[in-house]
């Protein structure tokens, strides 16, 4: 999983990325600022209750695009866990495709599926 | 004034240190108590205690569990945690285990001074002895005091402001003067003008805050109100009257403040109206609202205050407030300021929030037929309505 985020990381604009397995478990993440991994880890745990509350309330989501001025937070829910990406950069749909069309393959060949 | 205190610490110079001044807090009669062994403390009954001032780390049990087990005895109490770090974790944990206040370990005099200043406003005649109270009297002699007050005491308050005809809010989150508004003001500007109402005689109450309200005041609280002074606002009325804080002990704080948002909205009147324009049509700002199955407005408090075909108001209030404030913790594990506005992908359901500093508007789309330009378009709607 390491040789999967290590490209990740390479992604442009990207400041921090993780995956957290449905048991809560830090499976894979790079950071390149001061982020820690116990903070991506309660950023997906958070970002996966939200998803979970909008579940409950009938609006299924598998997609979360947060914006914080310059920068934003995606999140996306996939059978085994939930990705978080944050990046330098605002995003647009195009942006997002972009993303997941190169974090997608990484993460597949780890055997996790995002979609 | 103090009668009785205990000081549970390992750190022996420390807390030598600390009974001397808390000592000179309290009178001939008053009692300071210095523990070293926590197992041994747990012996002692907390209730005779007004003040016990526990270190987050002991030698045999951790300061936060301790503080849990004496609060539960001992409500009534007020339960100081010291910690070496005041990084906001520690505080933030410190809280949440039932603290009254947080203080770093003083090291120097000053610091030392300071925090007995602190721990002092416990203990001001006529303050209600009720430490779980989240409404509580300030019996303080003017805003600024309160706000330096607040701020020296690492709390988290919504302050609401009356002075003569008009009303505001100040949020204090951890220490720090976050936000400041009234009606067609907010921010620094109307932290200022807040400050030189009517000469520092206001009425006020405060409320726990529960979350990270957003942010349009970035200076430190000292520089805040230095700057204030500085600037003159803070006229000599205040220093020559004394100032006097009224307590309004008949209002509902929720209303309050939902009074305030409501009043500070610029499109509405006085009468505010309890929906939202049709879509398409444009209401104050240029951009038209867009087709929408349902939108609605929740401010700073967490009550709905505008909507359109909301099918049930309270669970769509609590959504948006339940994530208004999930992203507000991820906002603080990311060091950023809160969410400008957020979107919710979903196979059948597409939602948009953007937040202001006034509360959060939330929409549901049908993803089937919504583009990205009509959530740009919302976005774009929701920020010219908040100016």
């Amino acid at each position: 999983m390491n040789k999967a985020f290590e490209k990740i990381a390479l992604i442009e604009g990207m400041i921090a990325a993780a995956f957290v397995s449905d048991e809560g478990k830090l499976v894979g993440w790079c950071a390149n600022s001061v982020i820690s991994p116990d903070n991506l880890c309660f950023i997906a745990e958070t970002c996966r209750v939200i998803l979970s509350a909008n579940r409950a309330e009938q609006r299924l989501a598998h997609t979360g695009v947060v914006a914080f001025g310059e920068r934003t937070l995606v999140f996306r829910e996939g059978a085994s866990g939930i990705f978080v990406a944050y990046l330098d950069s605002p995003t647009n749909d195009a942006v997002l495709e972009w993303l997941f069309s190169q974090v997608n393959p990484r993460l597949a060949a780890e055997g996790i599926q995002l979609e | 004034m103090l009668h009785q205190a205990l000081i549970l610490s390992s750190h022996r110079e420390y807390a030598q240190t600390m009974r001397l001044g808390l000592l000179e807090l309290g009178h001939d009669q008053t009692r300071v108590d210095v523990e070293v062994d926590a197992l041994r403390a747990m012996q002692l009954a907390p209730q005779q205690y007004e003040l016990i001032l526990l270190d987050t780390v002991l030698d045999a049990m951790d300061g936060l569990q301790l503080l849990q087990l004496l609060k539960n005895q001992s409500p009534a109490s007020k339960f100081i945690i010291v910690s070496d770090s005041s990084d906001e974790t520690s505080r933030a944990m410190a809280y949440q285990s039932g603290a009254d206040f947080f203080l770093e370990r003083p090291r120097t005099p000053e610091a030392l001074a300071l925090a007995l200043e602190a721990i002092k406003g416990f203990f001001k005649p006529g303050r209600p002895d009720e430490p779980q109270q989240e409404e509580e009297e300030n019996p303080v002699v003017n805003l600024a005091d309160i706000v330096q007050m607040r701020c020296l005491s690492g709390d988290s308050v919504l302050l609401l402001v009356r002075s003569g005809q008009q009303s505001g809010d100040i949020f204090i989150f951890r220490g720090e003067v976050f936000h400041a508004q009234y009606p067609g003001k907010g921010g620094e500007a109307a932290f200022r003008d807040m400050i030189g109402w009517d000469g520092g005689r206001v009425r006020i109450r405060s409320i726990k805050l529960t979350h990270v309200p957003p942010r349009t005041i970035e200076v430190p609280y000292r520089q805040l109100l230095d700057k204030v002074e500085h600037a003159g606002t803070q006229g000599p009325d205040i220093s020559q009257t004394g100032g006097e804080l009224f307590v309004v002990s008949t209002e509902t704080p929720s209303n309050t403040a939902s009074l305030s948002v409501v009043q500070e909205a610029p499109p509405l009147d006085q009468a505010a109206p309890p929906v939202f324009p049709a879509p398409n049509l444009s209401q104050q700002g240029e951009t038209p609202l867009p087709q929408v199955n349902s939108h609605w407005k929740v401010n700073l408090t967490g009550e709905l205050i505008e909507g359109s075909q909301v099918a049930e108001p309270d669970r769509c209030a609590f959504i948006t407030t339940f994530i208004y404030r999930k992203m507000a913790d991820v906002a603080v594990a990311l060091e950023v300021d809160y969410f400008n506005h957020m979107t919710l992908l979903g196979p059948h359901l597409q939602q948009v929030l953007v937040a202001d500093n006034l509360g959060v508007r939330h929409a549901v789309f049908d993803t089937v037929w919504t583009t990205e330009e009509q959530r740009i378009q919302y976005v774009k709607w929701c920020c010219e309505q908040s100016f």
